[in-house]
């Protein structure tokens, strides 16, 4: 205390000089109304920037949360999506009438990917939902950008997806522009590029047309995006095309993808196996 | 410092404060010099004066002035500034052979060159810190200082012309 006190003591003339000075400093603040306004309007900017700041940073952490709630969203808005497509009259003559059963048939499930391989030559993802929310194996998977495969098994809570990164999963595709079919497999070593089989090199293809899924598909929904022709070729039997696609699924930075439940899906599968058998 | 001086030390304030609030106050050249003569006192007060006096007696005469002058604090500031780094710049500007002998600041007791850049140095932060204070502006920091400089050649100048009376006595 005593030491303080002569600190205090030694140190008075730079107190009194900061005392003398303080109070000037208040009273030009306080007195001038230029100054007060300035004063005013400069701490209110600082405040205003800070808790702008804290905001972003509060923004930052829920972000989590607001990815989740816009991929639901989106499952949704996607469900409208193919109703809406679905619903649109196609060019026919005919007259053509599509029931509500079919119209909703698509039902999209917001997921998200727990865990995902692209660098083997048999790629799998494994998702956060399973049969409690309705998923079954076979069903489409798809992101928001193109697809991404199908659903090999399910337990109750999780589920396991073969990408379109594997050498035996193919998908029926056509091209957008021309309509012509084929299918897309996957190469086997870049995570970017699949190609287009089964085009007839008679068939007019054009570099940046995009392949889409078929309309004879049994998993995807029509006109899901695949990829983008990125370059163009002869076969080595020189009967087709040799398409290389631009996959429009980035894998490697996946976090959310839909699982497309085909509410009608089972009673495809029991006419398809009610074909006659061949004799 | 002897009663005597001290007795004309506060007759030198007021006289100053006198000039300073009733005609100084609305001189000015072409706006940017300005002249402030109330600082006199403080530069002209005895070397040996304690400095805590000194800070005291400038927060006073500054407070006085801005009360005429209506800025309320900033001559205040200004001046408490000033008092405060007069002993830094005494050790600043130390004579070859010290202070000793001498306790008042004058033409007549130091050599010209000291007493011009003790005169410049003590005006200059004065000068700028009220000039920049008035303003209050980032903006208008090149004018401020462009305002302190002209001010504190014509304060060299008023100063001078005093101190050459000084000399004649």
């Amino acid at each position: 205390m005593n030491q303080l006190f002569q600190f205090l003591l030694r140190q008075r003339n730079f107190l009194l000089f900061f005392v003398l000075e303080l109070i000037s400093l208040w009273s030009v603040f306080k007195y001038n109304d230029y100054q007060r306004t300035l004063y005013f309007n400069t701490t209110n900017q600082w405040v205003a920037s800070l808790l702008a700041q804290k905001q972003e940073v509060q923004n930052y952490y829920q972000l989590r949360e607001i990815n989740r709630d816009l991929a639901t969203e989106n499952a949704q808005l996607r469900h409208e999506v193919f109703r809406l497509k679905a619903q649109k009259a196609p060019d026919l003559k005919l007259p053509y009438y599509i029931n509500e059963a079919v119209l909703n048939r698509y039902q999209p499930v917001a997921c998200k990917v727990i865990d995902l391989t692209t660098q083997q030559s048999q790629n799998y993802l494994t998702i956060d939902k399973g049969t409690k929310d309705g998923l079954h194996p076979g069903m489409a998977v798809i992101s928001s950008t193109g697809v991404v495969g199908k659903i090999l098994s399910c337990t109750e809570n999780l589920s396991m997806v073969i990408s379109i990164l594997h050498i035996n999963n193919t998908v029926s595709a056509k091209l957008k522009s021309s309509g012509e079919l084929g299918y897309v497999k996957w190469a086997g070593w870049q995570p970017e590029v699949a190609e287009m089989m089964d085009v007839s090199k008679y068939k007019k293809v054009v570099k940046g047309d995009t392949v889409v899924t078929s309309d004879y598909n049994a998993v995807f929904p029509p006109n899901v995006p695949i990829g983008i022709v990125a370059k163009l070729g002869l076969k080595k039997d020189g009967n087709f095309h040799d398409i290389k696609i631009m996959l429009l699924t980035h894998f490697s930075t996946l976090q959310y993808v839909y699982v497309i439940k085909n509410r009608l899906a089972w009673q495809q599968a029991k006419l398809e196996q009610s074909k006659p058998k061949p004799e | 410092m002897g009663s005597s001086s001290t007795f004309r030390w506060i007759l030198t304030v007021i006289f100053t404060l006198f000039i300073q609030v009733l005609f100084l106050r609305d001189l000015t050249i072409a706006y940017f010099a300005f002249c402030f003569l109330y600082v006199w006192p403080l530069i002209k007060a005895p070397i040996d004066t304690p400095p805590a006096y000194l800070m005291l007696g400038a927060f006073v005469l500054g407070w006085v002035v801005d009360v005429f002058y209506n800025t309320h604090g900033m001559h205040a500031f200004a001046s408490v500034l000033m008092a405060s780094l007069r002993s830094p710049i005494f050790r600043l500007l130390t004579p070859a052979n010290g202070y000793d002998e001498r306790s008042s600041v004058s033409l007549q007791e130091m050599r010209p060159l000291w007493f011009f850049s003790y005169l410049f140095l003590m005006l200059f932060c004065h000068h700028s810190v009220l000039f920049l204070l008035e303003a209050s502006d980032l903006e208008l920091v090149g004018i401020s200082i462009l305002r302190a400089f002209s001010s504190c050649l014509l304060g060299i100048l008023v100063f001078g012309i005093l101190e050459l009376f000084n000399l004649n006595k």
